[in-house]
């Protein structure tokens, strides 16, 4: 067993290769605000452009195919990039691409050869940044209820409808979305998803008010948007998988955003907690010496390891091709759970400090203030918490014999 | 970056199993928590003929000199049943112990005979007050003539029963400092007394004026005797986990069969969400066991500083297997306190190990000192 990358002399190297290009390549000017709603147009692009540059070497999606604008590296090199990445306090890639990480997968297994030669390298270059559109107000938890249609015209369809809880701040080029393509059909049997040129006439994104806008796993989406559909003509290329075969897809959709996949990365939050508490005094010592305090401190670290576990296993099964089977919804139902519980302990630790940013009297520069909103909301994007246990209990077969099948990934 | 075993060890966790499955069967099992015999008759004799105890104690000692890591996939399938008997506390704690702190004509007298089972050498640490701390070590060990002479109590010794040899931590008379003494169980003065109620394996041991040659103090000298045995209890603590992993993983097995067979109200009771859920709190806790655990076993098989690992794998183990036996019992009610099913060798096993090494809120402590908080 092997829990670390840089084993061999060869990947040493590399990853002296990746440290040395990022210090040449990061901007000095990304700032990191605890709310990404406060990511600005510029900040945004400082983003962007590194995720071009990423690209252009191969290093935006390490993994994925060179013939389809990946870098064809193996997982190894991927961790590198990704923990080298993350010493920037950014993520891989360092941009909300929700659409491309999740369309770009499905598109691998469910798309045409001419499809993925037209889709996947603008996503593995960086070129284009991808918003993933699923929910309805009627179609949440149960996704299969999407009622936005697709109807066929000539070489067309033509898209109604209104997704909520979706996208982010600061626009998309393409949003990658689900339809219903026969009001006649059952139920996963009519289903049919899209690849969505955003600028075509008759999308309005309107921002929501929310207490946040809540994790989905990776970059922060700053907003999440309502987004309106009003006779928006799709060229019918762009449909994926086959008409009223969306339940498929959604299947290798659905498996990478419900935690299989993991990440790799260090909780910032954890350490920006231990160092607050190494620092600041209560009763003449520092915080870490009250019996209390430790004992919820340990309670977080404890629970971010057992969350850093599951993560390192999953990104190393996806990987390796290992055979998935309960683990995604395993390690999205863990951070979701011990993130809420993180929360509390962390009021407690705190005090009423956690819960401001003010620069006078607000804990660890506004990051603490954050996650008590993003706590709470993270419950539900990517899937509920109690979601995850029922795909859980299908992938183990509790109460049958027949275990339910992971999606098909690439 | 790979987390799957290699294949000598896919093959070893293989043949493991196989044996188990032949030699300990459930019945077998309760047989041997029925009568709280030694654990030294069969099957534990064809245990140790094929060698495998001796995984943690190096070739050039007559042991199988494997990694931590192999230790953990022969442990993992040993706390499947679970199997007991003195295969951790002698071939792993007390051989460590040996391999930390003995003089060279000790090592070459104890290792090759503790890895083929010819020898038990049972590490009796803890006393009346139950305390992991040094300063705590109350059994007394005085020069007598050219001997040692040592009085005292030990409590909540595991496998006191099957040893032929106690491993006792004693405090110097003239020194007063804490050294390693090796004790036959046929010296005069050495009484062993089972423990009733809820345990498992767990013995009194009564050390009445006992005489022991000077030869018995590991390393010749009471100073570093300690040390000696807080480097084997580190050795050991994720072998340990690597135990309970298995035995959660078993716990959880016979849940979800039961979840599919049990049919209550028309239907296996798996398909209710309330007992979907404890399956799914069960097996989040057996796999946050399983990941620290082999994560620990790495850090040690590639030389790195793994202290805060250590630590957390036994924080996290002990509640593990204490908790996935409670989920267990929600699933299967009845039927799950019944001695005959077998779930209960678990669940007792489970709130005797809580403790051993170190109970979860002690390492919780270590953990929080290891960090430098």
């Amino acid at each position: 067993m092997d829990f670390e990358p840089t084993y061999t002399l060869e990947q040493e190297e590399f990853r002296q290769e990746v440290r040395e290009w990022l210090k040449e390549n990061v901007s000095p000017d990304i700032s990191h605000p605890p709310d990404s709603i406060n990511i600005t147009e510029e900040q945004y692009q400082l983003r962007r452009t590194l995720g071009r540059k990423l690209g252009e070497k191969g290093w935006l999606w390490a993994t994925a195919p060179e013939e389809y604008g990946g870098g064809g590296l193996a997982l190894d090199h991927a961790v590198v990039i990704e923990e080298e990445v993350d010493s920037y306090g950014l993520t891989v890639p360092p941009y909300y691409d929700s659409g491309g990480r999740l369309g770009g997968a499905s598109i691998m297994v469910w798309g045409t050869e001419e499809q993925k030669q037209t889709f996947l390298p603008p996503i593995f270059r960086g070129e284009v940044r991808t918003w993933q559109l699923l929910t309805e107000p009627e179609a949440g938890s149960d996704l299969a209820n999407a009622k936005m249609s697709a109807e066929r015209d000539g070489d067309e369809y033509v898209i109604n409808g209104q997704k909520i809880y979706v996208g982010s701040s600061l626009g998309a080029d393409y949003m990658w979305t689900i339809t219903c393509t026969d009001n006649e059909a059952p139920r996963h049997q009519n289903l049919g998803w899209f690849m969505i040129p955003a600028d075509l006439p008759g999308i309005t994104i309107q921002p929501m008010d929310l207490l946040i806008s809540g994790g989905e796993a990776g970059a922060g989406s700053g907003v999440k948007n309502t987004v309106f559909f009003d006779n928006v003509r799709v060229p019918a290329f762009n449909l994926i998988g086959g008409e009223n075969e969306g339940w498929k897809v959604a299947t290798t959709h659905l498996e990478l955003e419900h935690g299989t996949g993991g990440r790799i990365a260090r909780n910032w939050l954890v350490d920006h907690l231990f160092e607050y508490c190494r620092e600041n005094k209560r009763n003449g010592q520092p915080l870490t010496k009250d019996p209390e305090v430790r004992d919820k401190l340990i309670d977080i670290y404890v629970e971010a390891e057992i969350a850093r576990l599951f993560n390192l296993r999953n990104y190393w099964m996806r990987h390796s091709k290992a055979d998935i089977t309960y683990e995604g919804p395993q390690a999205s139902y863990w951070r979701k759970m011990s993130g809420l519980r993180m929360s509390q302990s962390i009021l407690d630790i705190l005090g009423p400090s956690a819960l401001t940013y003010d620069p006078q009297w607000g804990a660890a520069d506004g990051h603490v203030e954050a996650h008590q909103r993003s706590a709470i909301v993270a419950i539900h994007p990517g899937g509920t918490a109690d979601i995850q246990k029922l795909i859980m209990a299908r992938r183990i077969g509790i109460g049958r014999e027949v275990r339910e099948k992971a999606g098909a990934l690439a | 970056m790979d987390l799957s075993l290699t294949p000598e060890q896919e093959m070893l966790k293989t043949a493991v199993r196989g044996f188990i499955q032949q030699e300990y069967p459930k019945e077998t099992l309760l047989e041997i928590a029925a009568e709280e015999q030694p654990v030294t008759a069969e099957p534990w004799q064809r245990l140790v003929a094929t060698g495998w105890l001796g995984i943690a104690i190096p070739q050039e000692y007559g042991g199988e000199g494997g990694s931590f890591t192999d230790a953990g996939v022969l442990f993992e399938e040993l706390g499947r049943g679970p199997v007991p008997g003195p295969h951790l506390s002698s071939c792993v704690l007390a051989a460590s112990a040996i391999l930390e702190g003995a003089t060279e004509e000790q090592k070459r007298q104890w290792l090759p005979a503790l890895a083929r089972g010819e020898r038990t050498l049972v590490p009796a640490l803890n006393e009346g007050s139950y305390s992991w701390a040094e300063e705590d070590v109350q059994v007394v060990a005085r020069q007598d003539g050219g001997g040692l002479r040592l009085d005292g109590t030990k409590v909540y010794v595991f496998d006191a029963v099957s040893a032929t040899h106690l491993l006792c931590t004693a405090r110097s008379e003239e020194s007063n400092e804490v050294g390693l003494v090796i004790v036959p169980v046929t010296a005069k003065g050495v009484a062993i007394r089972s423990l009733p109620g809820f345990t498992w394996n767990m013995y009194e041991v009564k050390l009445d004026e006992v005489s022991v040659d000077q030869s018995s103090l590991i390393g010749s000298s009471f100073a570093g005797g300690w040390d000696a045995l807080q480097k084997a209890i580190a050795r050991t603590i994720p072998v340990m986990c690597a135990y309970q992993v298995g035995a959660c993983q078993s716990v959880y097995e016979l849940s979800v069969d039961y979840s599919r067979t049990r049919i209550q109200f028309g239907r296996p009771i798996g398909r209710f969400q309330r007992v979907e859920d404890h399956i799914i709190n069960l097996v989040n806790q057996l796999d946050a066991a399983r990941w620290t655990t082999y994560e620990t076993l790495w850090k040690l098989d590639s030389g790195q500083e793994a202290t805060d690992s250590i630590h957390l794998a036994k924080a996290v183990g002990s509640a593990a297997y204490y908790q996935a036996c409670n989920f267990a019992h929600e699933v299967h009610a009845g039927v799950g306190s019944m001695t005959e099913y077998g779930l209960t060798l678990h669940t007792t096993a489970s709130r005797s190990l809580y403790h051993y090494l170190g109970d979860p809120q002690f390492h919780r402590r270590r953990l929080a000192d290891a960090l430098s908080l």
